[in-house]
């Protein structure tokens, strides 16, 4: 069975909400994991991200200064910082389906709707340790690849050119890797 | 040609677009487990538990910040600033009433979240209205160990919506979408 090292992984976390820091701190430490670093607003967060140099990222959307997305865009600057590739799971309150896609195209790799659940967080987690997808970079966006499905019968237009290599087949990490005992 | 080092992305580009796969610096925390091994999720929702107690006195809190976002709109009008303390207030009890054992008030919460930021922009809203929701939550919250709380919350939650929905639509030109999109990522069981 795989699971993840928690005490391997260095997590920030940034809600303006002291409650919801602690629900998180709590969760995380629940999992294993030592190293939490919490930031109480978009731009304490960009600071303790360029300081701690975390593994993941878990972000609130509304914060006061700048918020979760305008941070997330910070984050995925080439060249800006340290580890612009670095997964960044959104939790929030926000829901809706256009806020999903708002969020998926500025960058963010999972979304997590509150209420939270352990389970909830774990399976976000998971997935970006074990199934991590490529990063595209165009005129308009850098991000983690959001076709997360190959579809052999899609008819619509074709968004990206560049032929064959344009769909990245996505193997997942947990059927290929080898895991150290 | 030189060599590429082990920790920097492989770069494939094309057309109009540049594929990246970074180095996978998380892999170091995959690890095969016993399957009898304690569950991570299992000890998670223990800690969690562990921390229930504080759950309600936070809960309390929270109201008291709405209350206060609320007052501080009837004493000094709908700011820019006033306005968004309030929605705030009422995103979070949205988003942590059910995690503090509240479910009930997180759909009044969301109704103010709803009024609040689907009105037009410069859009006076009724503070009644606005009264009403906050009152709401508070009393949700209050009466939550009572007999009839449920039934009473989905009363007043129901009808919060209703005046919402049909203030909102007054302001929008008879146009109301209230839609709940569901989500287009994938959930897990139990979640």
């Amino acid at each position: 069975m795989i699971r993840i090292d928690f005490n391997r992984l260095r997590f920030l976390v940034i809600d303006d909400n002291a409650h919801m820091r602690r629900i998180l701190r709590t969760l995380l430490h629940g999992f294993g994991a030592r190293e939490v670093y919490e930031a109480e607003d978009g731009a304490a967060g960009l600071e303790a991200f360029t300081h701690n140099i975390p593994d993941i990222v878990i972000t609130d959307w509304a914060m006061p200064i700048f918020d979760g997305l305008e941070l997330t865009q910070m984050i995925r600057q080439p060249g800006a910082n340290a580890n612009p590739y670095v997964p960044i799971i959104m939790l929030t309150g926000h829901s809706e389906k256009k806020r999903v896609m708002a969020a998926r195209d500025c960058g963010v790799t999972e979304f997590l709707a509150k209420p939270i659940s352990a389970n909830g967080l774990y399976q976000r987690i998971l997935n970006v340790v074990a199934n991590p997808r490529p990063f595209i970079k165009t005129r308009t966006y850098f991000g983690p690849d959001r076709r997360r499905l190959v579809n052999p019968n899609y008819v619509g237009p074709e968004r990206r050119k560049g032929g064959k290599a344009e769909v990245i087949p996505q193997q997942s990490l947990l059927e290929r890797v080898k895991v150290a005992e | 040609m030189a060599s590429r080092k082990k920790d920097e992305p492989v770069v494939t580009t094309h057309a109009d677009h540049d594929v990246i796969v970074p180095p996978n610096r998380l892999r170091k925390a995959l690890r095969r487990h016993a399957a009898d091994s304690i569950d991570p999720v299992a000890r998670a929702e223990q800690a969690l538990a562990a921390l229930s107690t504080e759950f309600s006195g936070w809960m309390d809190s929270e109201c008291a910040r709405l209350d206060a976002a609320r007052l501080a709109i009837r004493d000094k009008g709908m700011s820019a600033r006033a306005r968004e303390a309030l929605f705030h207030a009422a995103h979070d009890i949205k988003g942590e009433a059910e995690t503090f054992g509240f479910p009930l008030a997180a759909a009044a919460a969301a109704s103010l979240c709803r009024l609040l930021e689907d009105v037009p922009e410069g859009q006076p809203i009724p503070l009644i209205l606005i009264d009403q929701h906050v009152d709401a939550v508070r009393a949700i919250v209050r009466e939550h160990a009572q007999p009839d709380a449920e039934q009473m919350a989905t009363q007043l939650t129901a009808k919060l919506r209703e005046v919402t929905a049909d203030f909102l639509r007054s302001v929008n030109g008879g146009q109301d979408e209230d839609v709940q999109s569901p989500p287009t990522v994938p959930h897990a069981a139990g979640n």
